[in-house]
């Protein structure tokens, strides 16, 4: 569809998102690189341990620095990346399935579904993510899927409400309409008419929501729950530092930079898509790529009319 | 279930002090932070989504948009770490931890809030400290939550300054300064409104992190130690503290909503916003 084209050329017209398309692209690559070829990518094997090359600061040799038991601690951020990238894609995947299932039910069935979904869901908003988290993972004990699972328990709610929303404005158009009249069946109007309208709002929100489950994934590390400890996993490196903080920073600074990174590379991709999906921003930004090189003044207006 | 509404939550086994006095010792430390953090990251945050708003598409919006998206991305440990390494350690400005200096004795609890007990009874000596030990945490608390306000404000902005409202007060003659400050960022105040409560939500649980970092005597630590210790039955009032926060919180933005707001009525059912 020509619809999909426009909207990738219009993340890609963004500086923005391009810089966090590259930063996810590249991460991906490498979390994919790991695990399937192991500790061959990484300079050091990131699980043996060496002593006598423990707390070394960063260098030629070692990039990162080493940590207290002598591990690279470049090689071990790398080892990090399937588990620090792939729990929050799992987390936002499997929440957006939830989501969209959920949601459609309440928003296209109505009545007492839609009361009884949407009264679980406003019970579950209510709940302070983290803490919720927090307390699930450490009744769950110890373990990735454990975490997984807690962080899916409490992360469902905002997608139900964003697709019931979506599906009830898709419902009020008149091509649904139509499509019953037409003796369309259930299958088909979910499938072929509200899903393709739902979907684009739940990627832009999923890339943006990827960056936050792995911020809380790398705190739920940090803080030492849910998540083993000497797992590679740039929270759970940080957190292992707690008593060397001013003599070794290294150890925690770089892992944490590079959370920092990666949720930044989801931000600006979730946020290019966004702006490009916004309806209001969208002429403007369609202006610009249209007309090159120099900057007109004031933009075309969109319609104000919700 | 009674005991919950009543306060009654037992005796904390790890302790064996009562658990709601638990609460009642730490819940006003922590809001003490939260609420001095909280002013600092609505007024940074409106300010910067203003000027992104203001000047969308030049230079002065990309380095607003960075530094929000960039706030918002920084893992709350990174914020605390660098804190403390940077203006604890390195440069040795600010106490890397605590409440305040211990060998300043602490004002007659009036609020519960040391500071404003200390502004009470004209305690300067333990107010300063107080201040020098609550910068930091309050600050890496407000750089990892301005974010998202910014970016809410920013975008209000960019839908009402093409509207067509924002053109008749131009055409009523209105001021420019006036047609900014009355038209464009009350509206986009009222945005913010809504969703700082939140926000506020997030800095509550984000406690949990900067109080274990800062060691600073508040509920997210005496969370975070529940949780550890497998203690639940303290664990169970904390996470309903920590709710009713954030529902109190929403109750109070609704209602600065209608007041900010003239188009909603509380309680009407048949709003209409344009």
């Amino acid at each position: 569809m020509s619809q999909s084209l426009k909207f990738k050329d219009l993340v890609l017209s963004s500086r923005l998102s391009c810089l966090g398309l590259i930063i996810v692209v590249v991460s991906v690559i490498m979390a994919v690189a790991f695990s399937i070829l192991g500790a061959r990518v990484t300079p050091y094997n990131p699980f043996v341990l060496n002593l006598q090359e423990s707390n070394l600061p960063p260098s030629l040799a070692h990039f990162f620095g080493t940590d207290f038991q002598g591990r690279d601690v470049f090689s071990r951020v790398i080892a990090a990346l399937p588990i620090d990238l792939g729990l929050p894609i799992a987390i936002v995947l499997l929440s957006s399935i939830l989501g969209i299932f959920l949601g459609m039910a309440a928003g296209y069935l109505g009545g007492v579904v839609d009361e009884v979904i949407m009264r679980i869901t406003d019970l579950f908003l209510a709940f302070p993510t983290l803490i919720m988290v927090l307390a699930v993972a450490a009744t769950l004990g110890s373990g990735i899927i454990n975490a997984m699972l807690a962080f899916v328990f409490v992360w469902w709610p905002p997608y139900v409400r964003l697709v019931r929303g979506g599906v009830l404005e898709v419902v009020a158009e008149d091509f649904i309409s139509i499509s019953k009249a037409l003796n369309s069946s259930f299958g088909y109007i979910i499938l072929k008419g509200i899903l393709p309208n739902v979907l684009p709002s739940v990627l832009t929100y999923a890339t943006l929501d990827i960056g936050t489950a792995l911020l809380e994934v790398s705190i739920l590390g940090f803080l030492g729950i849910g998540i083993p400890p000497n797992t590679p996993e740039l929270g759970v490196m940080v957190g292992s530092i707690s008593y060397g903080l001013y003599t070794y920073p290294w150890q925690a600074l770089f892992p944490a930079f590079v959370t920092m990174i990666l949720v930044v590379g989801f931000s600006f991709l979730g946020e290019g898509a966004r702006e490009a999906s916004d309806v209001k921003v969208r002429p403007y930004i369609l202006f610009k790529t249209r007309v090159f090189g120099k900057r007109q003044e004031k933009p075309i207006p969109a319609t104000t009319a919700t | 279930m009674r005991d919950l509404f009543t306060g009654n939550f037992g005796i904390d086994p790890l302790t064996g002090q009562s658990i709601l006095s638990e609460i009642l010792f730490y819940l006003p430390n922590t809001l003490e932070l939260v609420l001095f953090s909280f002013i600092i990251l609505v007024i940074v945050g409106v300010a910067i989504g203003y000027v992104a708003g203001m000047h969308f598409s030049t230079i002065r919006d990309s380095i607003a948009r960075v530094a929000y998206l960039v706030s918002w991305s920084t893992p709350m440990y990174l914020a605390a770490i660098v804190a403390i390494l940077v203006f604890a350690h390195w440069i040795p400005i600010f106490p890397s931890g605590g409440m305040y200096s211990l060998s300043i004795p602490p004002p007659q609890p009036i609020t519960g809030i040391s500071l404003i007990d200390a502004l009470i009874e004209f305690d300067m000596p333990f107010f300063l400290s107080g201040i020098q030990h609550l910068i930091l945490p309050a600050l890496a608390l407000a750089f990892v939550n301005f974010g998202l306000i910014s970016r809410a404000v920013r975008s209000s902005i960019l839908n009402v300054r093409w509207s067509t409202y924002v053109k008749t007060a131009r055409a009523k003659g209105l001021s420019e300064p006036e047609v900014r400050r009355r038209h464009i960022l009350r509206n986009a105040l009222i945005d913010a409104t809504s969703l700082s409560a939140v926000i506020f939500g997030w800095v509550l649980t984000s406690t949990v992190v900067v109080e274990e970092l800062f060691s600073w005597p508040g509920l997210g630590q005496f969370a975070y130690q529940s949780i550890y210790g497998n203690d639940y039955p303290a664990l169970v009032p904390v996470v309903v503290v920590f709710t009713l926060g954030v529902i109190i919180a929403n109750f109070v933005a609704d209602v600065a909503y209608s007041l900010l707001d003239p188009r909603i009525v509380l309680g009407s059912q048949n709003v209409t916003v344009t």
